[in-house]
């Protein structure tokens, strides 16, 4: 069953990656290729958990500045299938534990095509009244200060 | 919906420059020509014209000519469609498959050799 998207709290993101599905996983499953992209440098991203399996934790740290690696995603795998997808969600931790601070989850899709690999990710959130753990996680990203400088300038503009 | 992302992404890649970003924080105290808001990056007219054509084609300032003055104005209908948090996480997906393809790609390239 596939979940239509709610243009509202969903984003859908489709890309041909010129590499066989095969590579593309390796790339995702794979916790040392894993670190060096998922977040934006000069940020470091740790993998401190990542068992691939219904129920395994997923686990992030991220280090900003060469500072301290402090938490980043804190997640719960719900399907791994072998180079065809890959669910988490934030809802739970490992075990299936329900998390503190719920708000989306996310379904990985690589379908083969013709020149390559089609990567999808479908990410659904839980509503608008979460946008400041929204605000957190980009800020985790490397955009939180543009965000913050851009809203202080729009309010001192309006 | 795609367009909508491609605006998106001229607005984040505008945004990733100190240059342009001191240029932003400049004209939120108010409107201001390009010699203004040129001196303090120490650049050259040219170069420093770069960097004003590219926040104005991402929509996030406008110009208007008035005589032999350039003054440019932050665009703020451009700064609401940042500020929804929706975009943000949008940037952030984007920002990650940027760098898987990349990665990927690189890889195989050293594969190659």
């Amino acid at each position: 069953m596939i979940p239509s998207p709610n243009p509202g709290l969903d984003l859908t993101i489709s890309r041909v990656i010129r590499a066989p599905r095969q590579a593309v996983w390796n790339a995702w499953t794979d916790r040392a290729s894993f670190e060096q992209w998922w977040v934006p440098a000069p940020a470091k991203c740790r993998v401190m958990e990542m068992d691939l399996r219904p129920g395994g934790s997923f686990e992030t740290r991220i280090s900003e500045n060469g500072g301290d690696f402090a938490p980043h995603l804190s997640a719960c795998f719900l399907a791994v299938d072998d180079l065809e997808r890959i669910v988490f969600t934030n809802a739970l931790v490992g075990g299936w534990r329900p998390a503190e601070q719920p708000f989306m989850t996310a379904i990985i899709t690589l379908r083969d095509h013709p020149v390559g690999t089609e990567y999808g990710a479908h990410v659904m959130h839980r509503s608008n009244a979460d946008r400041n753990m929204h605000e957190e996680m980009g800020f985790f990203d490397g955009w939180g200060t543009v965000i913050e400088q851009l809203a202080t300038l729009a309010e001192r503009r309006a | 919906m795609e367009q909508y992302s491609e605006q998106l992404n001229g607005i984040f890649q505008a945004l990733a420059d100190p240059t342009r970003r001191a240029v932003l924080a400049r004209l939120g105290r108010g409107p201001a020509s390009i010699s203004e808001l040129a001196r303090p990056s120490g650049m050259a007219l040219p170069s420093f014209m770069k960097h004003i054509r590219s926040l104005e084609g991402s929509d996030l300032i406008r110009t208007r000519k008035e005589g032999r003055v350039r003054t440019c104005v932050l665009e703020k209908k451009t700064f609401a469609v940042v500020e929804s948090w929706l975009s943000t996480q949008r940037a952030i997906w984007e920002g990650r498959t940027d760098r898987l393809e990349q990665f990927v790609l690189t890889a195989q390239e050293k594969e190659k050799k």
